[in-house]
C-alpha cells in the first residue's frame, strides 16, 4: 500500500497505542498538503511557461474582477485543510493528555545529563523498562534546567520544567529496544541524555524487577543500609551529620549511651535499633517525641542489619574501620 | 541627460562618502553587503554542523552546539529577519512613493550601523568566548554559560534596536513621503508590504531589545526575572521571534507580488484583498507565538486554543497564493532568469506553509514540535522563503540599482541549481524528524542512514548555485551597463526615473498617475 510505504519512510516503528493517533492524522495531512502544494506550484509553474511574452511589447490581459466562484472554492478549500489538519489530530491530543486509571506509575527525574527512572518499589535505573500491554504513567521533574523526554517509537514528546511537574502516559504494543532521547537542548552534555526504553513481555517484565530488585545484589550491607535510608524516608527526621531534627541524629550513635524520657539508660546497640524500627515508641531518648511510625512489616530482618551495619560505619564506637566499611566492589 | 555621470554610484568621496551618506539607495547596498556578510558567516557554521552530520571526527559537541548557536543567531536575527526590509525595503520604498529619500534619512544610516556595531559585538563574542546556549537561549542555560554572552546579549540588543528604527521609518516615509496625489490605495503592493512590516519591525524590535537585556540582567543576577521563571522567557521569545522570523514570508510576499505584477505587465489581482490580507497577517502574526511552544512545557488546552487560532491564517496565505496565479493567468510573463526565483519561492514557501499543517494539528504537532521537523520549517524560511525572495528581488531591480546587465542564463543555472539543491538538503531532515531527531541535533545521529549523506549532496548544489547566482551579480558591476530605464515595462514609479537613480532619486517630482497603468 501507498500508505503504509508513506508512514515507513517517515515515522519510526509504531509500537504504542498512541501511534494511531499521530500516525494517521499526519499520513492524511501529508496526502492533502502534497495535493495542495502540487495544485499550486503547478499551477503557478504552468502560467509562468504557457503565458511567456511573445513579443518585446505585448502587455498582460486587463485583470478583471476576480471569479467569485473559482476564489471561494479556493478559500474553503485552504480553511477546510486548516480545519482539518486541527480536527484530525485533535483525538490524539486528548488521548495522550490524560492517563488511564491504573496505569503502572514512574518517576523520572531529568537532570544534566541524564535519567533517573525510578519505579514504585524504589528502584531506580538509567534506561525506562515497562511492560507490554499495560499503560505506563510517567511523572517527570527537572533536578536543574529544562529538559524533554522523547520516545519516539511510543510517539511521546513531553516538556519538562523545572519547578514544574510534568506528566505523560503510553501502552507499549511491541516489545524490544527503543531510542529514548532528550528533546529539548540542555547544554553541553545533551547527547549523554540518549538513552532506551526496554519493553518486556509482562512475564519478563516481573522477572526482570524481581531480579534488579534485590538491593543486596552487588552492595555491602552498610551499603544497603544507606539506600534503605534515603528509601524508606529515614533521612526526613534523621541526620547523618549530628544536628538534631524531629529525630536524633544518627552521627555517633551506635555503641553510645543515652537516656530514655522514662529515665532509664540505654545503650544503642543490634537489639535496640530492631526495636527502635519496628516498635519505635517503646523507648524514646530524651528529649525527643514518640511519634515515629513503627516500620514493622515494612522491612525485613535482613534489611535491619544492613541498616545496622550502616550506623556502625557512622559512629566513633562502631568497631573497627576495616570490619565495616563498605568493601571494594 | 548622462545618466552615468548623474547617478548616486557615481560620487567620488569614496568610502567617506559611503560611511557618511543618508542616501536611501547607499544604504541599501551597504545592508546588501552587511547581511551577505551575515549570512556567509552563517552558512560557514552550517558547514560545521553538515560536517559533524557526516560523521566528520574531532568536533567536540560543545564545539559543535557553539557554531548551532551563532548559526541560528546570524541567520535568523541578522538575514531572515532584516535581509528583505533593509535591503529592498530601503532601496524601494522611497523609488516606488516618489520620494528623494526616507523620510528620517540619518535614521537609516543609525539603522545600518546598529546593525553593524550588532553584528560585531556577536563576532566578537566569537573571539572572546563563544556561547552555546542554542538560538533560543533558554533562560536556565543562559545563566549556566561560561561563554561571553553579554557581548551576545548587546550584540542582539543592538540589532533590535535596528530593526525597530527601520520600521519607524518605513512607517513615517508611507505617511508622508508619497508622491502628490498618491493615495494608501495607490500605493504599489511592495510599498504596502514594507508599511505593514514597519509595524511588525517596531513591535518586534523594540520588545527583542528590551528582553535581550532583561536576560542578561537575569544571568548576572543569577536568578532575576528569566533565572527564575524559563516558560517567561519562552513566551517573550517566541512572541517576537515568530512574527519576524515567521512572518519573514510578509515582506517577501510583497516583493514576489510586485514581481509577478511587473514581469507579467498586469495589475496586481485582487490588489485590495492582498492588502487586507496582509493586514490579516501582520495582526495573526501576534496571535500565533503559542504554536512554536506546543510540546515545550506549554499547557495542552493554551496549545490547542493557539493551534486553532493559528488555522485563520491559513485564509490570508491562501488569498495572496490566489491572487499571484490571477495575476499570471493571460500575463505577458517575461522570459528571464528572474521567473526562475520566483517560482522557487512558490515552491519553497509554500513548503513552509504547509509544513505549518502538521504543527497545528495537535497532536501530530506535540510529537514533532521539538524535532528536526520543527527546525527544519525554520530552514525553509530562512534558505527558501527570506533567500528565494531576496535573490528574485535582487535579478528584478538589479539593473535598477546599479545599471548593469548581469548574465541570464548563468541565473538561471544558478536559480535552477538553488532550487534543486536546498529541497535535496532539508527534506531528509524532515524526515529525520519525523523519526524523532530532536531538533538542530541532526549533525549528531550515528551513521550512515544515506539521509545525511543526500542532505550533504544537496548542501553542496546549493553553495554551488547561490555562488554561481552572487558571483553573476558581483561581476556584473564591471560588466555591460544596461542601456534601458524600464526593461521590464513595470508600471511603477521607481522604473520612472533614470537608470540608476540620481541622488534625490527623481528630477522632477513625480505625481502619482494611479496604480499600475501599462
Amino acid at each position: 500500500m501507498i500508505g503504509s510505504a508513506i508512514l515507513a519512510t517517515w515515522f519510526p516503528e509504531a509500537a504504542s497505542t498512541h501511534a494511531a493517533g499521530v500516525d494517521e492524522p499526519f499520513y492524511w495531512i501529508y496526502i492533502a498538503a502534497v495535493l495542495a502544494l502540487f495544485l499550486f506550484v503547478g499551477l503557478g509553474g504552468t502560467y509562468l511557461w504557457i503565458f511567456r511574452r511573445q513579443d518585446r511589447n505585448q502587455l498582460g490581459a486587463v485583470t478583471g474582477r476576480l471569479n467569485p466562484i473559482f476564489l471561494g472554492l479556493w478559500v474553503l478549500g485552504a480553511l477546510g485543510l486548516g480545519i482539518f489538519a486541527f480536527v484530525a489530530g485533535f483525538p490524539g491530543f486528548m488521548d495522550q493528555n490524560e492517563a488511564p486509571y491504573g496505569a503502572y506509575g514512574i518517576d523520572v527525574t531529568a537532570r544534566q545529563w541524564g535519567w533517573d527512572f525510578t519505579y514504585p518499589n524504589g528502584h531506580v535505573a538509567d534506561t525506562l523498562h515497562v511492560a507490554m500491554g499495560h499503560p505506563v504513567h510517567l511523572t517527570l521533574n527537572s533536578e536543574d534546567v529544562e529538559h524533554g523526554l522523547s520516545i519516539p517509537a511510543m510517539r511521546v514528546n513531553q516538556a519538562i520544567v523545572p519547578d514544574e511537574q510534568s506528566e505523560i502516559w503510553f501502552e507499549a504494543t511491541e516489545p524490544g529496544a527503543y531510542q529514548l532521547r532528550g528533546s529539548i537542548f540542555d547544554g553541553d552534555g545533551f547527547i549523554d541524555m540518549n538513552s532506551a526504553l526496554i519493553v518486556h513481555e509482562p512475564a519478563d517484565f516481573v522477572a526482570w524487577m524481581d531480579e534488579v530488585s534485590d538491593i543486596f545484589k552487588g552492595r555491602t550491607m552498610p551499603e544497603v543500609g544507606e539506600l534503605l535510608y534515603t528509601r524508606l524516608g529515614c533521612m526526613a527526621c534523621h541526620t547523618t551529620t549530628g544536628h538534631k531534627l524531629v529525630g536524633p541524629s544518627f552521627l555517633d550513635m551506635y555503641g553510645f549511651e543515652f537516656d530514655t524520657v522514662e529515665g532509664k539508660r540505654i545503650t544503642v546497640d543490634d537489639a535496640y535499633i530492631r526495636e527502635s524500627i519496628l516498635d519505635p515508641n517503646v523507648s524514646v531518648i530524651a528529649g525527643y517525641q514518640p511519634v515515629m511510625t513503627p516500620f514493622a512489616g515494612l522491612v525485613t530482618d535482613q534489611e535491619i542489619e544492613a541498616i545496622t551495619a550502616w550506623l556502625k560505619t557512622l559512629s566513633s564506637k562502631g568497631g573497627t574501620d576495616e570490619a565495616t566499611a563498605p568493601e571494594e566492589n | 541627460m548622462n545618466a552615468a555621470t548623474d547617478s548616486y554610484l557615481a560620487g567620488k568621496g569614496g568610502l567617506t562618502e559611503w560611511f557618511t551618506s543618508t542616501d536611501h539607495k547607499k544604504i541599501s547596498l551597504m545592508f546588501l553587503g552587511w547581511t551577505s556578510f551575515a549570512f556567509l558567516l552563517g552558512a560557514i557554521f552550517g558547514l560545521f554542523l553538515i560536517v559533524k552530520s557526516l560523521g566528520g571526527r574531532g568536533l567536540e559537541p560543545r564545539f559543535v552546539f557553539q557554531a548551532l548557536t551563532y548559526h541560528r543567531l546570524l541567520m535568523v536575527f541578522l538575514f531572515l529577519v532584516p535581509a528583505v526590509p533593509s535591503v529592498l525595503g530601503f532601496f524601494l520604498l522611497p523609488l516606488q512613493l516618489g520620494a528623494s529619500n526616507m523620510a528620517l534619512p540619518g535614521l537609516s544610516r543609525c539603522s545600518l550601523r546598529f546593525y553593524v556595531i550588532g553584528l560585531v559585538l556577536i563576532i566578537a563574542s566569537l573571539v572572546g568566548g563563544p556561547i552555546a546556549t542554542g538560538w533560543n537561549m533558554a533562560s536556565p542555560l543562559v545563566v549556566a554559560e561560561t561563554g561571553l554572552f553579554a557581548l551576545v546579549a548587546f550584540g542582539l540588543f543592538f540589532v533590535g534596536l535596528s530593526w525597530f528604527m527601520t520600521g519607524i521609518n518605513f512607517l513615517v516615509t508611507v505617511h508622508h513621503h508619497r508622491a502628490p496625489g498618491m493615495g494608501f490605495f495607490d500605493m504599489p503592493i511592495l510599498a504596502w508590504a514594507l508599511y505593514l512590516t514597519g509595524y511588525l519591525l517596531v513591535a518586534v524590535g523594540s520588545l527583542f531589545a528590551i528582553v535581550i537585556l532583561y536576560l542578561t540582567a537575569s544571568r548576572i543576577s543569577g536568578e532575576g526575572l528569566f533565572g527564575a521563571d524559563p516558560m517567561l522567557w519562552k513566551n517573550y521569545f517566541w512572541f517576537v521571534t515568530t512574527p519576524a522570523a515567521f512572518f519573514a514570508l510578509l515582506p517577501a510576499a510583497g516583493v514576489i507580488s510586485e514581481i509577478i505584477a511587473g514581469i507579467s505587465r498586469k495589475t496586481v489581482a485582487g490588489y485590495r484583498m492582498v492588502v487586507g490580507s496582509m493586514i490579516a497577517l501582520l495582526g495573526l502574526s501576534f496571535l500565533g507565538w503559542g504554536v512554536n511552544l506546543a510540546g515545550q512545557g506549554q499547557d495542552p488546552i493554551t496549545t490547542l486554543v493557539f493551534q486553532a487560532l493559528s488555522i485563520l491564517t491559513v485564509v490570508p496565505v491562501a488569498l495572496i497564493a490566489y491572487s499571484w496565479l490571477a495575476t499570471l493567468f493571460q500575463g505577458a510573463v517575461a522570459r528571464d532568469s528572474v521567473v526562475v526565483f520566483v517560482f522557487a519561492f512558490m515552491v519553497n514557501a509554500g513548503i513552509a506553509v504547509i509544513m505549518g499543517l502538521f504543527l497545528t494539528s495537535p497532536s501530530v504537532g506535540a510529537y514533532l514540535g521539538t524535532t528536526m521537523f520543527a527546525a527544519t520549517r525554520l530552514d525553509y524560511l530562512i534558505w527558501g522563503g527570506a533567500l528565494s525572495a531576496l535573490l528574485a528581488g535582487l535579478h528584478y531591480w538589479w539593473p535598477k540599482m546599479t545599471g548593469k546587465e548581469y548574465l541570464q542564463d548563468v541565473a538561471r543555472i544558478g536559480g535552477v541549481l538553488y532550487l534543486v539543491g536546498i529541497n535535496l538538503a532539508l527534506i531528509p531532515n524532515l524526515i529525520l524528524g519525523v523519526r524523532g531527531v530532536t531538533g538542530d541535533m541532526a549533525a549528531f545521529e550515528p551513521g550512515p542512514s544515506g539521509l545525511a549523506e543526500l542532505a550533504g549532496l544537496g548542501w553542496l548544489i546549493v553553495y554551488s548555485g547561490i555562488i554561481l547566482v552572487a558571483g553573476n551579480l558581483f561581476a556584473s558591476t564591471w560588466g555591460k551597463a544596461t542601456d534601458e530605464v524600464n526593461p521590464w515595462g513595470a508600471a511603477t514609479l521607481e522604473w520612472k526615473t533614470s537608470t540608476p537613480p540620481p541622488e534625490g532619486n527623481f528630477a522632477e517630482a513625480p505625481e502619482a498617475e494611479g496604480l499600475y497603468r501599462y
